[in-house]
């Protein structure tokens, strides 16, 4: 064979070779990434009912819907700080905190159907 | 001694596969012969290949040892298989030092196609395939060197470094193989390879033309991304090291253009003529060569420093150059624009000069002398005094806490000279000579924050130095409060009313909590939020608080969030705001009084609110004496200016004056 077709041969193979390494490990990542996600998702719903800690201030309490706002810190593995309102678990919770209350509070459910079971107010 | 052999190795890396580059590039460039000489030269050329490549290898393999070391911080991880194969296998410098090692290695089998080939394209495949393999193991450096680390533009710094490293391999690669093909025609017994040499003298050199010219480019835009200023270049080793790479460049350069001129002198057709021209111009390339080798090395050595950009530069002149005495005296403006001229029209007469056969010499030096002439006129009044620190960067950053702790020094340190405030009216002032100056006035802008890090560490007589009283970041707390007191200062141009398009001055950062656990910083809301900031004193200011809680809603969807600090401070702010309508909007209950303190100097009201962009720029400044209620639709209107602003002004940079 004449050296310029195997010059050629070589420079296809390495094309492919190279691409196919390319695809390959763009492939890789992309699954990575899948299970990744699915990893989280499965994580966030799993076991159905999950039980999360948190601490924060009481901002309002919305008596007529039963709902405590809060300005509440990292809820790990489930929602960054923010200030946002949960469903009371029982008018008792929400007669027991005040407006600037600084609390810890325990929520309860299936995300993102949670409800507060505890709440406690911590030293001022 | 590690990063002795370290060095070593790169240099005796980069130079092999330079040279493998540019030694099949001018086979190639020169094209197949039949002359025995020069047929002797090309098989020297390709045995030298085989010798690189096994440098290449070599070197390769040390230099990853040496990088396996580092990463593992241990002397002995460099002989250890499993952390070489740690560092192969799992960096992405070390994935392509395998592909490039796996390139070279293709590379060395088809050196040893050394064989007759007779046929012309068969040669050119076999050479060209040298030259590619080559090129493309060379132009992978670039995916693991500064160039990829830069951001943003990491894409074109890589492309840029690619494009450089290429072009280098060609032009300094092909140099000594081009020395020695000259050598060999030079001689008596090499007549027979003469045109031969010649041909491959010329195109080599019109290929050089168009390689510096890339060289030059990609250079310049590299020197951009990684060091991006004189202070860079002056006052780091990388910058240092580059000047020095620049400076036998430029050597390289004369002698290039020497070279150039010699070439039309080989044209001799006999042996009389063409020769000692010949072995002139060997000489000259191989002089032309080691310079190249030389710059390789320096190469190898700014590879192994943090690019200037990422490091504090030490300014190692006692005088600066900056436009921004023109503003502070602009009946200086004439003059520089004029020395500036006559500058440039020395230029233009030195660039004829080059073009003109007669009269060169007399143009020459009357370009000279214009041209000194100029900057003489045109460069006075731009020089300002500098220091060591002056182009340095606050090492704290223009937050809060920093201008408070600042604040807190300055009364302690300062005061009792400069004023509370900076004026210049401390109860000492009068008793020195000079006077303290107006610490807040205009001029103090003109100096760069390392200016007054460098006075206030130093002294300035009368001032005492307080290097061995502060410690530096305590230093850079009162640079950061005298730029606060300076930008208070200037705010007083700030209205109410939003100006379109005009934003310039930069909102301090501030870090405040909500509660025992929301933390938040105002850099936070950078490019997504414009931010209210609002100074509240109660109970003056709960009917404005429950009018923003109102409107909290739709100024949401203007993408506004609003932060309440209590100018009491008081830690039960939450509870004292309780009642109806309910206030979402974070009220700080951590952080107060530095927040206060910082932007108490912009306005000193029991109730001011102040409009922050989304860049970080300090818009608007509502200060209320009495009743703050004011028409809701007000600040809705100076939003909606804000959201309909066409241009993204960059956002302020962190730390520089």
């Amino acid at each position: 064979m004449r050296l310029w077709r195997v010059v050629v041969l070589v420079d296809l193979a390495l094309l492919i070779g190279v691409g196919a390494g390319y695809l390959w490990w763009g492939q890789q990542a992309r699954r990575l990434a899948r299970e990744l996600e699915t990893a989280r998702a499965v994580a966030a719903t799993a076991g159905g009912e999950r039980e999360f800690q948190a601490t924060g201030v009481v901002r309002a309490g919305l008596a007529d819907v039963g709902i405590l706002v809060i300005t509440h810190g990292e809820i790990a593995g489930y929602m960054p700080p923010m200030t946002m309102g949960f469903r009371a678990g029982s008018p008792k919770i929400l007669e027991s905190v005040k407006p600037g209350d600084a609390v810890r509070f325990t929520l309860r459910g299936t995300p993102p159907n949670l409800a507060i079971t505890a709440i406690d107010k911590t030293a001022p | 001694m590690g990063e002795v052999v370290g060095l070593l190795a790169r240099w005796l890396h980069l130079t092999s596969s330079v040279l493998l580059v540019g030694g099949a590039t001018l086979l190639l460039l020169a094209g197949p012969t039949d002359r025995p000489t020069a047929r002797r030269w090309e098989s020297w050329t390709l045995a030298a290949g085989g010798v690189l490549v096994l440098v290449a290898l070599v070197t390769a393999l040390v230099t990853v040892a040496a990088q396996t070391a580092v990463l593992e911080s241990r002397a002995g991880a460099a002989l250890e298989p499993a952390a070489l194969s740690r560092l192969l296998t799992q960096t992405q410098g070390g994935i392509l030092w395998l592909i490039r090692g796996g390139l070279l290695i293709l590379l060395g089998a088809f050196l040893a196609l050394r064989a007759e080939i007779r046929d012309r394209a068969d040669w050119r495949a076999a050479r060209g395939q040298i030259a590619l393999l080559g090129t493309l193991a060379l132009g992978l450096v670039a995916g693991a060197s500064h160039a990829a680390a830069a951001e943003p533009g990491t894409a074109a710094a890589i492309a840029a470094d690619v494009g450089h490293l290429a072009a280098a391999g060609v032009w300094i690669g092909g140099l000594p193989a081009l020395a020695v093909l000259l050598w060999l025609a030079g001689r008596a017994a090499g007549a027979d390879a003469r045109p031969y040499a010649v041909l491959a003298a010329r195109r080599f050199s019109r290929t050089a033309l168009a390689l510096v010219s890339a060289l030059v480019l990609s250079g310049l835009w590299s020197t951009w991304v990684q060091v991006g200023s004189v202070a860079g270049l002056l006052g780091t080793r990388h910058g240092r090291l580059l000047l020095v790479k620049l400076l036998v460049f430029a050597a390289m350069l004369v002698l290039a253009a020497l070279n150039r001129r010699l070439i039309p002198t080989l044209a001799g057709d006999a042996a009389t003529v063409g020769r000692p021209a010949m072995r002139r111009l060997s000489r000259f390339v191989a002089a032309e060569a080691a310079l190249a080798l030389f710059v390789l090395a320096v190469v190898a050595a700014m590879t192994v420093t943090p690019p200037a950009r990422h490091e504090q530069p030490t300014w190692p002149l006692s005088f600066r150059l900056t436009l921004d005495n023109l503003v502070a005296a602009p009946d200086f403006r004439a003059q520089v624009i004029v020395g500036s001229q006559v500058a440039i029209l020395g230029v233009v007469a030195l660039l004829a000069s080059l073009a003109l056969r007669r009269l060169r010499l007399p143009v020459l030096a009357g370009g000279a002398v214009v041209l000194v002439a100029g900057l003489a006129i045109a460069l006075p009044p731009l020089v300002s005094d500098a220091y060591p620190t002056t182009f340095q960067r606050p090492g704290v950053a223009y937050r809060a806490s920093s201008i408070a702790e600042g604040q807190a020094l300055f009364a302690e340190h300062c005061a009792v000279c400069h004023g509370r405030r900076g004026a210049g009216d401390g109860p000492a002032a009068a008793t020195l000579q000079p006077r303290p100056p107006d610490l807040r006035a205009h001029h103090v802008a003109l100096h760069t924050a390392g200016d007054i890090f460098w006075w206030i560490s130093h002294g300035r007589p009368p001032m005492p130095a307080f290097a061995d009283r502060l410690d530096p970041d305590a230093r850079w707390h009162l640079v950061n409060y005298l730029r606060a007191l300076a930008a208070a200062d200037a705010a007083r141009l700030l209205g109410s009313a939003v100006e379109p398009e005009r934003p310039w001055l930069v909102a301090p950062d501030v870090g405040f909590t909500v509660g025992p656990a929301f933390s938040r910083a105002l850099r936070d809301y950078r490019g997504r939020k414009i931010v209210l900031l609002v100074l509240d004193t109660l109970p003056a200011s709960r009917a404005r608080l429950v009018e923003l809680a109102e409107a909290y809603g739709l100024l949401g969807t203007l993408e506004v969030e609003i932060i309440a600090v209590p100018t009491d401070a008081a830690p039960d702010a939450i509870r004292r705001l309780a009642g109806w309508p309910p206030i979402f909007y974070p009220i700080v209950t951590d952080g107060a009084q530095e927040i206060v303190d910082t932007y108490g100097l912009f306005s000193p009201a029991p109730h001011a609110e102040f409009l922050i962009d989304r860049q970080g720029y300090l818009r608007a400044i509502v200060a209320a004496a009495g009743d703050p209620r004011r028409d809701p639709n007000l600040l809705l209107a100076e939003v909606q200016r804000l959201n309909e602003e066409k241009t993204a002004p960059p956002p302020p940079a962190e730390h520089v004056h």
